[in-house]
């Protein structure tokens, strides 16, 4: 069990590193590796080739990674708040309502109405995650059935993408083209601020999904038995809750939308590590988050080269199969 | 050492159960009785801390519950639930862990004391051979006995046992209460539970408290209180059907 765990972490952080150095390699100018190593030990090499690694390329690693496992670790809470395995902060429409919200503050920005910021962008996408999530919320303590929970969770996504193109509609052209190339994700052209301000929040916000993993390893049980543990529960739902619509505007904010990976990822690594405990899973799941979107981002650039494909169509075709599975691993449980 | 006195309990501060008072001494089995609805799940989930005590009092050896943190609280008492706790990829022995948690730290590790109780709780249960088997697939009887030993492995002052025979073939209803006699014996908690068999609960009970309707309707001695004719007048049954059937 051990033994597992650890090789399990060993793969992971080995596949970190691999995909890491791919993604900062691979595009239209490739890097080979050696001069990787020199731009990386200010060695010179080829100056092009310097600005390319570390204004366009490493930045975008950098988001990939962070905001990939943001989206794992904000998944993780929402199946675990629900005891629910296909539950996501995409298909349970959270990701929307930030979105609406940043469309929001973006045409406000463009008004003039407000100083644009990554701070203010963070918090807009942090109060529509929040919104949302209210709903999803409202809707659980009606449904009791889990399908239901996430046919409602899409179609609050849906209301709140159609609030968004509305939004968009009335903006002025020259915003539009700004938000259309947002409306489809993406995790490059983060400027420096924006990076700084996202990894504080991300990380941040992860640590403090870590220090909650004994309380969420009881509420894991169900909600009597973490009662029964001692566990004050309120505190535990509420500070899930904000972090997980924290961890998952942030993405909304900085990378547009991102489908399927906060559903995948805790999947696959729970099957990699055969334990669910929040310990071992919480920082699994954000290195596995990560792995998968600089994947993901690798493939959205390089496929259809030089053109580049929006990020949530690369982790809708890695990722919904594997909703499928859970689904039909699930088929002999309740519905 | 478990005291309620005048305990009025319910939900959205509405009473489900009134004016309850029982004591229940180390070691002693104290067993709840009624109809379906009389409030023994509610008067139980009180005692669990999972529902606000309306009036009158709960205290454990003198000191009452409400003056204590939760922790403190869950390290004095624990619970059998009749909900199934949700154990996707855990052991049996996992899930025994989980009953320690009140005495871990910030992480939730357990230490060398709490394995120790750990798996005294599975050799006093009988479910040492069961430890890493996944708990999903036991059956219902083993299942009941993985869940005791994590109540027991708390090493709790009181202990609440929700129907812990239902589901339970005679088989295992029987080595059920012998896990139970056994236990009472060599950790002295006081025991709490409901049953809906008066034969079972007149077997192994110290005393019994009837509810009927969320009111105490009898609280004494097992022999006298589930007699024929008191289980005729309180769970509603005339001669004629009582006599058919016991023959």
């Amino acid at each position: 069990m051990k033994k597992r765990i650890v090789l399990s972490f060993v793969l992971l952080v080995c596949l970190t590193l691999i995909f890491v150095c791919l993604s900062v390699m691979a595009g239209s100018a490739s890097i080979p590796l050696r001069d990787l190593a020199r731009i990386l030990t200010g060695h010179g090499g080829d100056d092009t080739a310097a600005m390319i690694l570390l204004k366009i390329r490493l930045p975008r690693t950098l988001a990939a990674l962070l905001l990939g496992g943001a989206l794992a670790l904000a998944g993780y809470m929402l199946q675990t708040f629900f005891h629910n395995p296909i539950a996501g902060p995409f298909v349970l429409g959270i990701s929307s309502g930030a979105r609406l919200m940043v469309a929001a503050s973006l045409i406000a920005a463009a008004q003039g109405a407000i100083r644009l910021s990554s701070a203010i962008l963070a918090s807009a996408a942090f109060l529509g995650a929040l919104i949302a999530m209210g709903a999803v919320l409202l809707l659980s303590s009606k449904v009791r059935s889990m399908s239901l929970l996430i046919v409602g969770g899409v179609m609050i996504g849906y209301i709140c993408t159609a609030l968004t193109d509305i939004l968009v509609h009335f903006a002025d052209d020259a915003d539009i083209v700004n938000l259309r190339d947002w409306t489809v994700g993406s995790f490059s052209g983060m400027k420096e601020e924006s990076l700084v301000v996202c990894a504080w929040i991300v990380l941040a916000a992860s640590a403090a999904v870590f220090l909650l993993s004994k309380p969420i390893g009881a509420y894991q049980l169900g909600e009597s038995y973490a009662q029964d543990m001692g566990v004050n529960i309120r505190a535990v739902r509420g500070a899930m809750i904000l972090l997980s619509s924290l961890l998952a505007g942030c993405v909304a904010a900085f990378a547009g939308p991102v489908s399927f990976v906060g559903i995948a990822v805790p999947f696959l690594v729970k099957r990699l590590l055969g334990t669910a405990k929040p310990l071992v899973m919480i920082p699994a799941c954000f290195l596995g988050g990560g792995v998968f979107c600089i994947l993901s981002d690798i493939l959205a650039r390089t496929v259809v080269s030089p053109g580049e494909l929006g990020i949530s169509t690369v982790t809708a075709v890695l990722g919904a199969p594997v909703v499928l599975v859970i689904m039909l691993g699930r088929r002999g449980d309740r519905a | 050492m478990l005291e309620v006195k005048n305990l009025s309990a319910g939900y959205g501060g509405r009473a489900i159960v009134r004016d309850i008072s029982f004591t229940a001494a180390e070691g002693e089995i104290l067993t709840l009785i009624g109809p379906n609805g009389s409030g023994k799940s509610t008067l139980l989930k009180t005692l669990c801390g999972a529902l606000p005590i309306l009036a009158g009092e709960i205290a454990v050896d003198g000191i009452p519950v409400g003056r204590m943190n939760r922790n403190t609280f869950a390290r004095a008492v624990s619970a059998m639930l009749t909900e199934r706790p949700k154990t996707d990829m855990m052991t049996c022995r996992d899930v025994v862990e989980t009953g320690r948690y009140p005495y871990t730290g910030t992480f939730g590790l357990l230490g060398k004391a709490d394995r120790a109780a750990v798996e005294e709780a599975m050799a006093l249960t009988d479910t040492s051979e069961l430890a890493a088997r996944p708990f999903g697939e036991l059956s219902d009887g083993q299942r009941q006995r993985v869940l005791l030993a994590r109540a027991v492995c708390r090493e709790p002052k009181v202990l609440l046992l929700d129907e812990p025979t239902s589901y339970l073939d005679l088989h295992y209803k029987y080595t059920f209460l012998e896990l139970l006699d056994r236990l009472r014996r060599e950790r002295k908690p006081a025991v709490v539970m409901s049953l809906h068999e008066p034969e079972l609960a007149r077997a192994i009970s110290d005393r019994v408290l009837i509810l009927g309707d969320g009111m105490p309707a009898g609280y004494g001695d097992p022999g006298e209180l589930l007699g024929r004719d008191n289980l005729i007048r309180q769970f509603d049954l005339t001669d004629a059907l009582w006599d058919k059937y016991h023959g």
